[in-house]
């Protein structure tokens, strides 16, 4: 019998030695993503990880520069018309897409029309239009009723963005999502396979046509290094970090801020921070409960809430978070400091004084947050307690991502809800501004600033529209900004040549291991 | 006097890790009805300039990223465990109890709850508990009924197969062939011999539901988040591992201590139990 | 005999038919929409009726049953709402991790219950004896996703001995070297579960060597070790062989949790996900596919019984 333990090391041992050091080829990038991607068709899901992998395989017609301002990509220029109303695109030619196609104007108007009738933005710039036609083999003409200053950032942006598809995947899709086999493109990388749970898998496209301009930000010169880029599921933070240090992923993403300062200090990783901050917005409901329309109540728990003390609490060093009420951070051509006195006062006796004024009386107000996003959660339990000090009463409703997308819909289900956006590079694009968006905020003074804000071309007159809205917007309380968060991403020491991101999507041309 | 706490003791006597388990377990029950006295801190309450202190004189087992002391929780988390283990226990039994004589006494019936049984019991407990969950909604309550449910099944069986015997031995047969009514029988002979097997397998179903209930709320389904309970601790912590690993430490023990005194004590028990029923228990977990 | 395997497998078959019921209800009863979460945060209530429609989920929920049964009655499980393929080729892609998963684990509780279990029982009384069962209760008492962490922190973090997490598959670039990544998680998925094996070898054995023919055997002077191997150990493993079927269970339960520790792409993790996500296809298949399983290593276990030990009656 003793000789038990002998025999049960013995065949540990052998078994250890069985495993050799695993060989991973050389040139695949491992990166370990927050979960499964939804759908890979961009133009129709807006979901961060999608655009992080689909924008090497789809390209749009402009791509932002390091200074987010928009440069020619599939397109070749432009000429603008009529006073705005008419954009005449001409397109790079000899651009191939992944099935060996020349692309066309075809491709184009086909990818647009899809986009403007069924994508998430599309209709933004698309539902003004008048005509959309090729006229000739690399351009296209697209005739608006009105103009729309914002219409180049629209087609750079490619989260639920106008990627271009051949013409025949994107007429037949429709409002479908596209399917697996028509992951067609004309990027660096192409679409090789989907193993659900494990991997999805995207490899070099070896005839891609690049600009012929140098890399800057998501503009110029796509070089694919690598031979494949794998996207693996990795749901526990925890184990996306140890993956890293232990070398079984290149990359990877959602790294909660607390780990920053161990992590900036290990030489076994790399920390990248993201250029452009994400933050939490507290939508109110405008439609029906406690909050409809007082407006007193709304200002009561805007000046309540002490934002740094909780973006302290749920993201932890500093260099993560700022603590700014601006719906773009200073760098910005949209910057602005109109109404942000408001944004974090954390004061109590007034708070307590406002709520009194419109009558409220200790009502719970029903909050609705998920844990699937922990700063989410994190910020709603400290906002509570903030509140419960200016005498406001907080019903927190926690429910899972999946039953919140649904009970927001529903407007007698809550008062407060809690999400998060990234950034966009123009502020027609922020959803509170979108009236059917849940909270759905719909007032004559917003109706009137928002056509002044989308009905001209002029960028000072433009920036100006934004600025009157944001004072609004901390007037009338249709939602809370939580403050600015910049998430960070961890990688491999051995990774080389990724930039500073600029905007939120990771990408991985012109990067070699 | 002396004597009756000899005979109760008696199990333990015998088996002095026994003891500690019941040691254990009698803290706990004090630490849950005590917590407000014990604590030195609200466990609750937020302190954004000592976040994730690692244990110190002042924070014993250290604080959490919301700066929320771990002792004062850990302490305040037994409140939550005792609650959960004895709902599970009650619902256990005033489910399964009820059903398991009532399928041994009528045999016709009994065919159709055991078959119920028998379809619940195919489930994995872990995804049956999980699917009640998200069905009723987060709660400590719904997480009760949901590990409850689990444990519903295992109780029936174990009362049905002891019913079962009972009822064939002679002397029942022999009051029955007197003429007692089944309710007169269930009351005299039955139930009082139901009791110290039942016991054993409370202990059990006990210190398995802490077990259940953690990974409800590991999962993030169990207990309400705000909640401190040791599962959600363990959540909530999790992400801290390399950058706190004291966080998880203490909430997990306590869950592993708690677990493991109950064992003991289910044991010592069930080492005393009179041998026809030991095989009628089985095995008492289920996952 | 036939008549009992008949008489079983009709049992299975109602036990199973009921399931189906149950699990179809209870999926459809979850709050949320599977709709909104694949349409994402932009979706607007055409694209979700659209989807609604074409998926099949405006029809009556009996209808919606019987056309998922007679589906499945014919193998075929559906589409995947999230994937977008066959349920069964998601699940297939899960398969191979929660099988080997399992298998290494078995091997381990195989390995260390079993023979720990005898030293115990050989043991009785001392405090070797002693020790290891108060070490199998302790075990018995930790929680896998715990134990599964701390794995992680010190084994792959700290020491960089053994990858974290993930697994890559066997057919991949690597090799059955691949199969280390699955060395953490079958540890951690192993120690409940053996010590249960440890204790229940240990008491079957005690049980048996009460027994009068193994005191017989030893009165002929047979030697102590062939008495052990012969006799005790034969008819102990039949009550350890019964104990398959729930430990089966334990697994599938558990490896819920140790899965999503360990990021392993298996079936387990696939079904938490798939509740969040409403994948209902998805779970309504995993659950059913496990539930069969449960019957048919249980049903297989009774009779193997019957096999091993004549002493059994069936009935």
């Amino acid at each position: 019998m003793t000789k038990f333990p002998k025999i049960i090391g013995g065949a540990v041992f052998a078994a250890v030695t069985a495993f050799a050091a695993s060989a991973m080829a050389e040139g695949t990038l491992r990166y370990a993503t927050i979960g499964e991607p939804p759908s890979l068709d961009v133009q129709v899901g807006t979901a961060s990880l999608a655009s992080t992998i689909s924008q090497h395989m789809f390209e749009t017609l402009y791509a932002f520069d390091a200074a987010y301002d928009p440069q020619p990509m599939l397109a070749s220029g432009e000429q603008v018309e009529d006073d705005g109303r008419t954009l005449v695109i001409s397109l790079r030619e000899g651009v191939p897409f992944h099935n060996g196609q020349e692309m066309t104007s075809e491709d184009v108007v086909a990818s647009l029309t899809r986009w403007g009738e069924h994508g998430s933005r599309g209709g933004l710039l698309m539902k003004n239009a008048v005509s959309l036609e090729a006229t000739g083999k690399y351009e296209i003409t697209l005739k608006l009723s009105e103009p729309n200053g914002a219409w180049k950032n629209l087609l750079a942006f490619p989260n639920g963005g106008p990627v271009i598809y051949p013409a025949s995947v994107a007429s037949a899709a429709g409002k479908e999502p596209i399917a697996l086999e028509d992951y067609i493109g004309t990027g660096p990388y192409r679409f090789n396979e989907w193993k659900p749970n494990r991997h999805v898998e995207l490899v070099r496209f070896d005839d891609y046509a690049a600009v012929d301009s140098p890399a800057d930000g998501y503009a110029g010169a796509r070089v694919a290094e690598l031979d494949a880029i794998r996207f693996i599921p990795v749901p526990d933070v925890g184990t996306r970090v140890s993956g890293i240090q232990a070398g079984d992923y290149d990359y990877a993403e959602f790294i909660p801020g607390d780990l920053f300062e161990t992590l900036d200090a290990d030489s076994a990783v790399t920390v990248h921070r993201n250029g452009a901050p994400i933050y939490g917005l507290m939508f109110m409901n405008s439609k029906d409960g406690i909050l409809k329309e007082n407006r007193k109540l709304r200002q009561a728990i805007q000046a309540a809430l002490n934002k740094e003390e909780a973006l302290r609490i749920s993201i932890g060093p500093e260099k993560l978070w700022d603590a700014n009420g601006s719906f773009y951070p200073k760098t910005s051509v949209w910057y602005s400091d109109s109404g942000v006195a408001s944004f974090s006062e954390g004061d109590a006796e007034k708070a307590r004084a406002l709520a009194e004024e419109s009558g409220y009386d200790g009502t719970p107000i029903k909050l609705l947050v998920s844990t699937n996003y922990q700063f989410h959660y994190d910020q709603a339990t400290v906002f509570t307690k903030q509140l419960a000090e200016a005498g406001i009463n907080v019903q927190l409703i926690v429910v899972d991502w999946a039953t919140l997308l649904k009970k927001r819909a529903q407007p007698d289900q809550w008062d407060i809800f809690f999400t998060h956006h990234g950034s966009v590079p123009d502020p027609v694009l922020i959803t509170v501004l979108n009236e059917t968006y849940p909270g759905w905020w719909e007032t004559t003074e917003k109706e009137a600033l928002k056509a002044s804000f989308t009905g001209t071309a002029d960028i000072d007159a433009r920036r100006n529209a934004w600025s009157d809205l944001q004072a609004l917007i901390y007037d009338q309380v249709p939602a809370v900004k939580t403050g600015d968060v910049y998430s960070y991403n961890i990688a491999s020491p051995a990774l080389k040549g990724i930039g500073d991101s600029t905007v939120i999507w990771p990408h991985f041309w012109g990067v070699t291991k | 006097m002396r004597e009756t706490l000899h005979t109760l003791l008696a199990p333990f006597l015998a088996r002095r890790i026994a003891l500690l388990g019941l040691a254990i377990t009698l803290l706990m029950i004090f630490a849950a009805l005590f917590a407000p006295i014990i604590v030195p801190y609200d466990p609750l309450e937020i302190d954004s300039l000592a976040r994730l202190s690692p244990p110190t004189g002042t924070h014993w087992f250290g604080t959490d990223h919301f700066g929320r002391d771990t002792f004062s929780r850990v302490v305040f988390g037994s409140r939550l465990a005792l609650i959960i283990g004895i709902g599970v226990v009650s619902f256990a039994l005033l489910t399964g109890v009820p059903a398991g004589i009532l399928s041994a006494m009528f045999p016709r019936v009994g065919w159709f709850v055991m078959r119920a049984v028998d379809v619940l019991m195919a489930f994995p407990a872990l995804l049956l508990a999980l699917g009640l969950i998200v069905i009723l909604g987060q709660g400590v309550l719904n997480a009760i009924l949901a590990i409850g449910v689990v444990y519903l099944t295992t109780t029936a069986r174990i009362t049905y197969g002891v019913t079962l015997r009972l009822r064939a031995e002679v002397y029942v047969e022999a009051s029955r062939s007197l003429g007692a009514g089944t309710v007169w029988l269930v009351l005299k002979h039955i139930l009082p011999n139901l009791v110290s097997p039942l016991l054993v397998q409370a202990s059990f179903v006990f210190a398995f539901a802490q077990l259940g209930a953690a990974s409800l709320d590991f999962l993030g389904l169990g207990a309400p988040p705000d909640i401190p309970s040791w599962g959600n601790m363990l959540a909530e912590s999790r992400i801290y591992i390399t950058r706190a690993p004291w966080l998880l430490f203490f909430p997990g023990l306590m869950i592993v201590l708690t677990a493991f005194s109950l064992n003991l004590v289910g044991d010592a028990l069930r080492d005393r139990l009179d041998p026809r029923f030991r095989e009628a228990l089985g095995t008492p977990r289920r996952n | 005999m036939w008549l009992y395997i008949l008489k079983r497998l009709g049992a299975a078959a109602t036990t199973l038919a009921a399931a189906s019921v149950i699990i179809f209800i209870f999926i459809h009863l979850i709050p949320g929409d599977p709709l909104y979460v694949l349409l994402g945060d932009g979706a607007t209530p055409d694209q979700v009726d659209a989807l609604r429609q074409k998926l099949g989920f405006d029809r009556s929920l009996a209808v919606q049953y019987f056309s998922w049964l007679s589906n499945v009655l014919q193998g075929d499980f559906g589409q995947s709402i999230f994937f977008q393929t066959p349920v069964l080729s998601v699940i297939g892609d899960g398969a191979e991790t929660s099988i080997l998963l399992a298998s290494i684990t078995m091997v381990w509780i195989i390995l260390l219950g079993i023979p720990v279990g005898m030293i115990a029982a050989m043991r009785h009384g001392s405090w070797t004896d002693q020790g290891l069962s108060g070490l199998a209760m302790l075990l018995a008492s930790v929680p896998t996703f715990w134990v599964g962490l701390y794995l992680i922190l010190i084994f792959a973090a700290w020491l960089g001995w053994l990858p974290s997490s993930g697994y890559p598959s066997i057919f991949d670039d690597g090799g059955l070297a691949n199969l280390q990544h699955l060395l953490l998680p079958s540890l951690a998925l192993a120690a409940p579960n053996a010590a249960l094996i440890l204790r229940l070898t240990r008491a079957s054995m005690l049980d048996v060597a009460r027994e009068d023919y193994v005191r017989t055997a030893r009165a002929k002077g047979i030697r102590p070790w062939r008495v052990v191997v012969r006799h005790i150990f034969r008819n102990a493993l039949l009550a350890v062989v019964s104990a398959f079927g729930f430990t089966l269970a334990a697994l599938i339960s558990e490896a819920v949790v140790t899965e999503t520790v360990f990021a392993l792409p298996g079936i387990g993790r696939l079904v938490v996900q798939s509740i969040l996500r409403r994948d209902y296809p998805v779970i309504q298949g995993v659950i059913l596919i496990t539930v069969v399983l449960y019957l048919g290593v249980n049903l297989c276990v009774d009779l193997s019984y019957r096999f091993l030990d004549p002493r059994v009656e069936l009935e």
